[in-house]
């Protein structure tokens, strides 16, 4: 409770402090990228599920988003629900007969997955226009949006994440013949995990799609996807807090550099690399800010 | 009841178990024993679904199971431990258990689209909640979550482990992962308890306790218990009825005493030469 | 009719041309994959160091060709093995979890790509067309195959052999094998473990660079051609990772198949058909055509 009203004080911060239009679009992008993090968080971070598709789910969502307020005239927020409905859609034809795939294969299958959906927005060229973009989306992600949906989202999060479907999730990403056989059914539980993550990159593509007004199929490749799960890590796997903070660390670091653009790519590689070689464990191991809190930091959670 | 029937389990060529036909009656406790890759804790991986068998059936209280899925079997109320401890190390152990008890199902009743009326399960509605409830924190989670952790908490006093209730369930010596993977599968309310060697890695006081949870249990609970054991001072305590297998067939099947003298039993254990009886 | 027949002979050609190229980058994934089971992406970061060698040693400082070969191949080994020895080695101490060094991977990818962006630009570069041949035979009919073609098949069945011929016959190569089945054990069986590994990589780097060469002379150079990898690494999923007749045969397979989509399709669904035989494959048999399946003990 004290940690929904904390994050509702911080929401009130982001939403009405006075900024400068720069500020304002980085708070925006932080937001964006968050809710993606979140959504890959609960995947892979609480059930162990590692993805390297992702983006695909934000680009499913962007491009739903777009042509319902473009074509159609669709307010745009229940366009952007809508958006986050076809990601739920589409992961659960595609989790069906893929989420029997365990450990590395289930993440290689999802490279290519993630491919395919995006070849298939670039070559269905009469509803998407193709690989040159879609141009003209209403502005409509404000910082005021984007901020209440990262908010209300983020304590949906950390609400699901102490109830029962939080234990669900880590019992089968920490054993899932355990959770098998302590009555859970684990292919569900799994499928759970994989339709909370697509709703939320579909939220965060929609947002990124009326924050840019223009989206574009290379916008949502691997790299995007790799970016994603990178950010979870860097986190923390099994920390939402780590994976709200991470995220928003990386944008911040790659919005600073971005008058060097060149060099900016160089950075982030060599940030994946550092990160992974001396501190694997991520920013906050397992634990969540509020545990440090508590126990002081001692609490062990080996 | 529990019963077994015929039950044959092949991995590739290698028969696990053959021909394996037994009964459990309503609150008793049987010991399984047998030398190493007898086909002692295939026994369990069949009963609990982890394996389907090859061929044969199971039957719980004449209810047709061989088909059923492991999570399926478990809330029937078949609950197990596994021999190389299976706990959620990360987590701590009260969540461990609070993670089974929220898996609580009773025994219920469905009409199926025919009208007839077939036995099923449903969660039990004092500890049971929706998604939108997890989501929102409602009135309906506050409630389940504060039942699910006196429930658990009530748990590990019996088990002694009350005072490690927030500590990290990796943590906790060997002995008490041992019983706290024994609270966690009660958490369940199972009707039978399955115990894959219970007091493997206990030093001999240890085992004692052991020896006073399980038979405390027993009672308390109303179970059914299944345990295999090499410590055959455990078995001979509290089992009055004992199975002995030997390469995936029961060799024997009787009292404690009767076993002990079955030259059968000898022989395999003498052949092995490696365990103690 | 006999112009489907001839298109048909045409891709096959091509398609196995292209495929010899993804075999010899596929079979690094795979040679190292079958030692630390994890998928090396910045496999496409040592081919585009071989294409860079290759190309500055014969423009710059105007090399012969066998010894500008040669040069590739040692750069791209040796970056494969400082990429290990720096990065990998480190996570692999200390953790098991195999995630860690795939996304480590794809960092040292992006680090190299972008490192030849900053230095020497983005400008797409070709090899010069003079040090190789460039003939293209007509077989039959408006049936024609290159010479870069017949280069590239050539070389890659002389490299792959040379590799069967190093693993069967040599001693590391035996202690290669035994690692791939075991490295535990072998360790233990007094096998230098950290050599090996260095030597797997540097084998890797140098097939890679072999790769990074003819993809360079086949389409152009890039600091993003390393992007191509992806394609052999799904060539080397599809056959079984770990396994190196498998990489082969996925090469094959994924060369023809884009080929014969381009043909009598579209050449924009090459790409589509690639990923999704990819996903295919792994929903028929997660351990491709020959590799290794694992179960648990409960």
């Amino acid at each position: 409770m004290k940690r929904n009203i904390f994050l509702i004080i911080i929401g009130i911060a982001l939403a009405f402090w006075p900024l400068g239009g720069y500020q304002e679009g980085i708070i925006i992008l932080t937001c964006i990228n968050c809710i993606a993090a979140m959504g890959v968080s609960i995947l892979t971070g609480f059930t162990g599920i590692f993805t390297l598709g992702h983006a695909a789910y934000m680009a499913l969502g962007a491009y739903t988003t777009a042509i319902l307020t473009v074509r159609y005239g669709v307010h745009y927020i229940p366009a952007i629900i809508a958006g986050g409905f076809m990601a739920v859609l589409i992961a659960w034809l595609i989790g069906i007969p893929t989420l029997k795939l365990t450990g590395d294969y289930y993440a290689i299958a999802s490279i290519g997955l993630g491919e395919a959906i995006r070849l298939i927005i670039e070559n269905w060229q009469s509803l998407t226009r193709g690989s040159r973009g879609f141009p003209g989306i209403d502005p409509y992600t404000t910082r005021f949006t984007a901020v209440i949906i990262f908010i209300m989202l983020a304590i949906f999060t950390f609400n699901m994440l102490e109830s029962n479907i939080g234990r669900e999730l880590k019992a089968s990403r920490d054993d899932i013949i355990a959770a098998s056989l302590l009555g859970f059914n684990t292919p569900r539980t799994r499928m759970k995990a994989l339709l909370i993550s697509a709703f939320y990159c579909g939220i965060s593509g929609a947002l990124l799609g009326g924050y840019m007004s223009f989206i574009q199929p290379s916008m949502f490749d691997m790299m995007k996807s790799t970016e994603l799960t990178a950010i979870v890590v860097f986190g923390g796997l099994g920390s939402m807090s780590g994976t709200i903070l991470g995220s928003a660390a990386i944008t911040l670091i790659m919005e600073y550099f971005r008058d060097i653009s060149q060099y900016r790519m160089l950075i982030y590689g060599v940030l994946l690399v550092v990160i992974m070689v001396f501190r694997p464990e991520g920013l906050m191991g397992s634990r969540e800010l509020w545990d440090f809190l508590k126990f002081g930091g001692k609490k062990n959670n080996a | 009841m529990l019963e077994l029937v015929n039950i044959d389990m092949a991995f590739g060529g290698v028969k696990a178990l053959d021909h394996m036909s037994f009964k459990i009656s309503d609150g008793s406790i049987t010991g399984i024993i047998g030398p190493n890759g007898a086909g002692k804790t295939t026994i369990f991986n069949v009963i609990t679904g982890v394996y389907s068998p090859t061929a044969g059936k199971i039957f719980l209280n004449g209810r047709d199971i061989t088909p059923l899925k492991a999570y399926q079997i478990n809330r029937l109320g078949i609950a197990r431990t596994f021999q190389n401890l299976r706990l959620f190390t990360r987590s701590s152990v009260l969540e461990n258990v609070m993670t089974a008890a929220q898996n609580h199902y009773i025994n219920s009743y469905r009409e199926n689209f025919l009208g007839s009326i077939q036995p099923a399960v449903k969660p039990d509605p004092k500890i049971n909640y929706g998604f939108f409830d997890a989501l929102l924190h409602l009135g309906r989670w506050r409630n389940s979550e504060r039942t699910l952790k006196l429930n658990s908490l009530e748990l590990l006093a019996r088990v002694g482990l009350a005072d490690r209730a927030d500590q990290a369930a990796g943590t906790l010596p060997y002995g008490m992962q041992r019983r706290l993977e024994i609270a966690r599968a009660l958490a369940l309310s199972p009707e039978i308890l399955l115990l894959d060697e219970p007091a493997a890695g206990m030093n001999p006081e240890e085992v004692f306790e052991l020896n006073n949870l399980i038979t405390g249990i027993h009672k308390d609970f109303k179970l059914t218990i299944l345990v295999i054991e090499h410590h055959m001072d455990l078995i001979m305590n509290i089992c009055p009825h004992v199975i002995c297998l030997n390469f995936g067939e029961k060799i024997a099947e009787g009292s404690g005493s009767e076993i002990q003298n079955n030259p059968e039993v000898l022989a395999a254990y003498l052949g092995t030469g490696e365990e103690e009886i | 009719m006999s112009f489907t027949f001839s298109t048909f002979v045409q891709q096959i050609i091509n398609g196995l041309s292209l495929g010899s190229v993804y075999a010899l980058i596929a079979v690094g994934y795979s040679l190292v994959y079958s030692i630390l089971l994890f998928s090396n992406f910045a496999h496409g970061g040592f081919l585009v160091v071989g294409g860079y060698a290759c190309y500055y040693l014969l423009t710059q400082w105007g090399y012969s060709v066998p010894f500008s070969m040669l040069g590739a191949l040692l750069a791209s080994g040796l970056t494969a093995v400082v990429t290990e020895r720096l990065a990998y080695k480190p996570i692999r101490e200390r953790t098991p979890i195999t995630l860690y060094l795939l996304i480590a991977s794809m960092g040292v990818n992006i680090i190299i790509e972008n490192l030849f962006v900053v230095t020497v630009g983005g400008r797409i570069r070709a090899l010069p067309r003079s040090t190789f041949p460039t003939g293209v035979f007509n077989l039959w009919e408006g049936i024609t195959i290159s010479s870069s073609d017949v280069l590239s098949l050539v070389t890659a069945v002389i490299f792959l052999s040379l590799l069967q011929l190093f693993l069967s016959r040599t001693r590391w190569g035996l202690a290669i094998r035994a690692a791939a089945c075991d490295i535990k054990t072998a360790g233990l069986m007094g096998v230098n473990v950290t050599f090996l590994i260095s030597l797997v990589f540097f084998v890797a780097g140098v097939l890679a660079a072999v790769g990074g060469v003819f993809l360079s002379v086949r389409y152009s150079l890039y600091p993003q051609l390393g992007n191509i990898t992806t394609k052999a690494f799904v060539a080397a999923v599809i056959g079984g990772l770990g396994s190196l007749p498998g990489a082969v045969a996925g090469s094959l397979i994924l060369g023809l198949a884009e080929m014969l989509t381009a043909g009598f399709i579209s050449s924009q669904m090459r790409d589509l058909v690639v990923y999704s035989l990819l996903v295919i494959m792994l929903l028929i048999s997660p351990a491709g055509f020959f590799g290794k399946k694992i179960s648990e003990k409960i």
